[in-house]
């Protein structure tokens, strides 16, 4: 056989206390297009950055056509024949498609002398080699985004890469845009180069790949051929997915609820065309933990800022507790009791700069503070109370929020929230980044808040969660709601099944 | 716990602290050296000249706390003295009502500011820097340039000169607006929000707080304090000019950045504020009096020199703190006190 393109042994990466990639092994052929599964978090991203040079490993060998590489750079990536295609392309956008292709392309000539028409024909020639109908000279902020990715795919092209690594090449693009990508993809199998390939759509995979490699938890859980040598299927999408989820219910999670209450929030065909969000249908009760699951950018957030009120809905009717409810800012979504704990903690959950007492008053000012009149004593109150109740380790309510570990700030966060005393909770990926024990404790505390009698929403990527957390689990895809979990039907096999399946 | 111990070091080191001893300072040189700098008339005289810049510091505080920036205040003092000429001259309105009809002016120019900057969501810099040009433009117009507006009513002019309890009506005017602005952001909830909003628009947003109606106050008050201004100003100096409060406006940005605010908005104080006014005040009116530089004739360049150079110190302080305190700390710990470059 000849050298592999490519070959990771044990790559391991970690990021402060967490292990993204525990001993990854992965190899590339060349004429080969492999593909990389794995759910989100499960170390594939992290593991293109270790191969194109932006991270380098802790700990494992990394071998480029034979040859071991330490401190790899993204330059050096490049000189040894590796090109990435990222999900969004990063060209610039006020430049022609040409004047991009040149910037990856070229090397500084002397006195920085540009050849102009050497660039044009040179492009003009990689895009026709791609069968891309884009004229050379087209500001790339003028082209749709599949027609983006096809110039990156001609840079990659342009600089004889033998290693093209895709991350999720079709998330945008149409049908017939997509098998434009195929052919190139085969193309480029056939000229001799190796394809890593990403993506979430399973039929994609049968319909490309030669090879697939698992990833799971940081872990590199089994390389499989796609077909037999006789041209036979021999995995299965159940099979992938059972590889891709295949792990127990591990940590301990609080006695899941009885019996719900009454209906506290009702949608009916919600749609927000800014928000990626079509046609969603949905019942919370009083006491109930709803999980809602799917993939990354599957309209779980946008929905949560719908009913935030952060992007209102175009149509669709929202019912609040009986009452048909328009909301239209997060203002009145705080007024009619629903409550908001955002995905993005140090951006929109915290104000790091600002003592966490004043953190958890943001949202009640109007009730603490009748009349606009700060009242010193009574907000240092509600910040030991909430101190007290969730266990926040912190120096007194006077500590700056970005002063607390990630779990800490996260329960401030919570408490700002919990303070409003609202009727409906959502929570976007409650413990992401969040230390073990912390995790469990915010999982205690939201069972807690259920049984009080508040209706949750709770997004989350993390599958032992969604499944140990939630009485019931809805699973969005592409913006819609496509399937409604309860009981013994609701499993990380099922789960997965509805976030990655085409109908 | 360390704690404790640095936050005792920290009120000694807080920037209105240190400010305190500048102004310590400047008062004990110029006591000692400036020409009948510590009379009681001195003292009055200090007072009338930085009230009108002192009301616009204060009123650009809450701004740059919500992470803005107001250029207009200069232009629009000059705009609402003129209007004030043109109302009591040509149109031949009593005092009272041309005045409310300036202060009405000055509120309506804030709040077309602040439409801009919230509703149309630009850039504050972008949009008073317009207005700045804007504002002064329509002045200038309005007196072609030349016309100056004297014979005011006698006992508008009268203010200028006025005391109450024997302290100059500017003081009060002064005191009026520290006492205001000082309430609305440390005691209110919108002084909060400005704070909260200069840290994190976003952040504010998720809180279920109205960035934009927030936002849209301190430029409408820094409107009417530059109208208020305006007919100070018009009394003090007995005429209208389109002229008026040329440059304000940088004065009050260096008052309220050398108060301790942060021009990235978040942090600030309306005592720093004041303090940062008083500092330029004694040293405008200080330095002129010193024998060297009244003799050389150069007190205002010499004045605008130091107020520069205050500044910049004073934002350079904790930085060159820290860069010697890390030298001492490498020192101590018998590492070099430089990182070597690595060669490759």
């Amino acid at each position: 056989m000849t050298e592999p393109l490519l070959r990771l042994s044990q790559i391991s990466k970690s990021f402060g206390a967490v292990r993204a990639l525990k001993g990854v092994s992965f190899e590339l052929h060349p004429g080969e297009v492999h593909a990389l599964l794995g759910e989100n978090g499960a170390g594939k991203s992290t593991l293109i950055k270790v191969v194109t040079g932006a991270h380098t490993p802790d700990g494992g060998l990394l071998e480029i056509s034979g040859q071991a590489v330490h401190n790899l750079t993204p330059t050096r990536a490049q000189a040894l024949g590796i090109a990435c295609i990222y999900q969004q392309p990063a060209l610039f956008p006020d430049l022609s498609v040409s004047e991009n292709i040149g910037l990856r392309l070229e090397s500084p000539a002397v006195w920085g002398r540009v050849y102009w028409r050497q660039r044009r024909e040179k492009a003009m020639s990689l895009l026709k080699r791609i069968g891309a109908d884009i004229h050379p000279e087209t500001l790339v902020n003028r082209l749709s985004m599949p027609e983006q990715q096809l110039v990156e795919i001609a840079c990659a092209l342009g600089s004889g890469a033998r290693t093209v690594i895709m991350d999720e090449p079709t998330a945008s693009l149409t049908r017939s845009e997509q098998e434009l990508l195929f052919a190139v993809v085969r193309d480029l199998r056939a000229s001799g180069a190796g394809v890593v390939y990403i993506s979430h759509r399973l039929e994609e995979i049968f319909a490309l790949a030669d090879r697939v490699t698992v990833l799971r938890d940081g872990e590199s859980i089994c390389t499989r051929p796609v077909r037999s040598d006789s041209g036979e299927m021999q995995l299965s999408e159940e099979e992938l997915i059972q590889l891709m989820v295949g792990r127990e219910v591990s940590a301990i999670y609080p006695p899941k609820g009885r019996s719900p209450g009454e209906t506290v929030l009702e949608l009916k065909n919600v749609s927000c065309a800014a928000g990626n969000v079509s046609e969603v249908s949905l019942t919370v009760r009083a006491g109930e933990v709803v999980g809602l699951a799917g993939l990354v950018g599957a309209g779980r957030t946008e929905l949560a800022r719908v009913l935030f009120g952060i992007t209102p809905a175009d149509s669709g009717s929202v019912r609040l507790n009986g009452k048909d409810v328009r909301i239209q800012s997060p203002r009145q979504a705080v007024e009619l009791g629903i409550a908001y704990v955002p995905e993005d903690r140090r951006r929109h959950g915290v104000i790091l700069q600002m003592p966490i007492a004043q953190n958890m008053s943001m949202a009640v000012h109007p009730k603490l503070f009748p009349g606009k009149w700060l009242r010193f004593g009574a907000e240092k109150a509600l910040g030991l109370r909430f101190i007290q109740e969730l266990g926040i380790k912190a120096y007194g309510p006077e500590a700056p929020g970005g002063s607390l570990s990630g779990g800490n700030q996260q329960k401030v966060s919570l408490a700002r929230w919990l303070a409003t005393e609202p009727k409906l909770l959502i929570l976007d990926e409650p413990t992401q980044g969040v230390d073990v024990g912390a995790k469990s404790e915010i999982h205690r505390i939201i069972r807690n808040l259920a049984e009080q009698g508040l209706a949750v929403v709770m997004i989350s990527s993390d599958l032992p969660e969604v499944l140990g957390m939630s009485d019931r689990i809805c699973v969005m895809r592409g913006g819609r709601l496509v399937a409604s979990l309860e009981g013994v039907d609701a499993t990380a096999d099922s789960i997965m099944a509805a976030a990655l399946k085409a109908h | 716990m360390a704690h404790a111990n640095r936050s005792l070091k920290n009120i000694l080191l807080r920037h209105e602290v240190l400010l305190l001893l500048v102004l310590g300072c400047e008062i004990a040189y110029f006591l000692g050296f400036a020409r009948n700098f510590g009379t009681a008339d001195n003292l009055t005289n200090i007072i009338r000249h930085s009230a009108e810049i002192g009301l616009l510091a204060l009123a650009m505080m809450p701004v740059i706390v919500t992470g803005g920036i107001d250029l207009s205040i200069g232009s629009l003092m000059g705009l609402c003295a003129v209007l004030f000429g043109v109302l009591t001259h040509d149109a031949h309105m009593a005092t009272l009502p041309a005045a409310a009809v300036t202060l009405a002016v000055g509120l309506a120019a804030g709040a077309f500011n602040a439409l801009l900057i919230t509703a149309l969501r630009l850039p504050p810099l972008i949009v008073t820097l317009g207005t700045y040009s804007l504002f002064r433009g329509l002045a200038e117009a309005v007196t072609q340039g030349t016309k100056t507006y004297r014979d005011f009513d006698p006992s508008f002019l009268s203010l200028g000169e006025a005391r109450w309890l024997g302290v100059p009506f500017q003081a009060w005017c002064l005191i009026g607006g520290a006492l205001f602005y000082g309430v609305l952001v440390h005691a209110t909830t919108l002084g909060r929000s400005f704070r909260s909003i200069g840290f994190s628009p976003e952040g504010t947003r998720y809180a279920g707080i109205s960035v934009q109606k927030r936002t849209a106050l301190p430029y409408l008050l820094s409107g009417l304090v530059a109208a208020v201004a305006a007919l100070l100003f018009t009394a003090r100096l007995r005429q209208a000019r389109a002229d008026a409060g040329t440059g304000y406006e940088l004065l009050a940005i260096t008052a309220v950045v050398l108060g301790g605010t942060s021009i990235f908005g978040g942090t600030g104080s309306v005592y720093g504020t004041l303090a940062g006014i008083a500092a330029i005040a004694v040293l405008n009116n200080g330095i002129g009096r010193v024998p060297l530089v009244l003799k050389a004739g150069i007190g205002s360049e010499l004045a605008a020199l130091c107020t520069g150079a205050l500044l910049l110190i004073a934002l350079a302080a904790p930085g060159i703190g820290r860069i010697l305190s890390n030298l001492g700390q490498r020192r101590a710990a018998g590492a070099p006190s430089a990182p070597k470059l690595e060669k490759n």
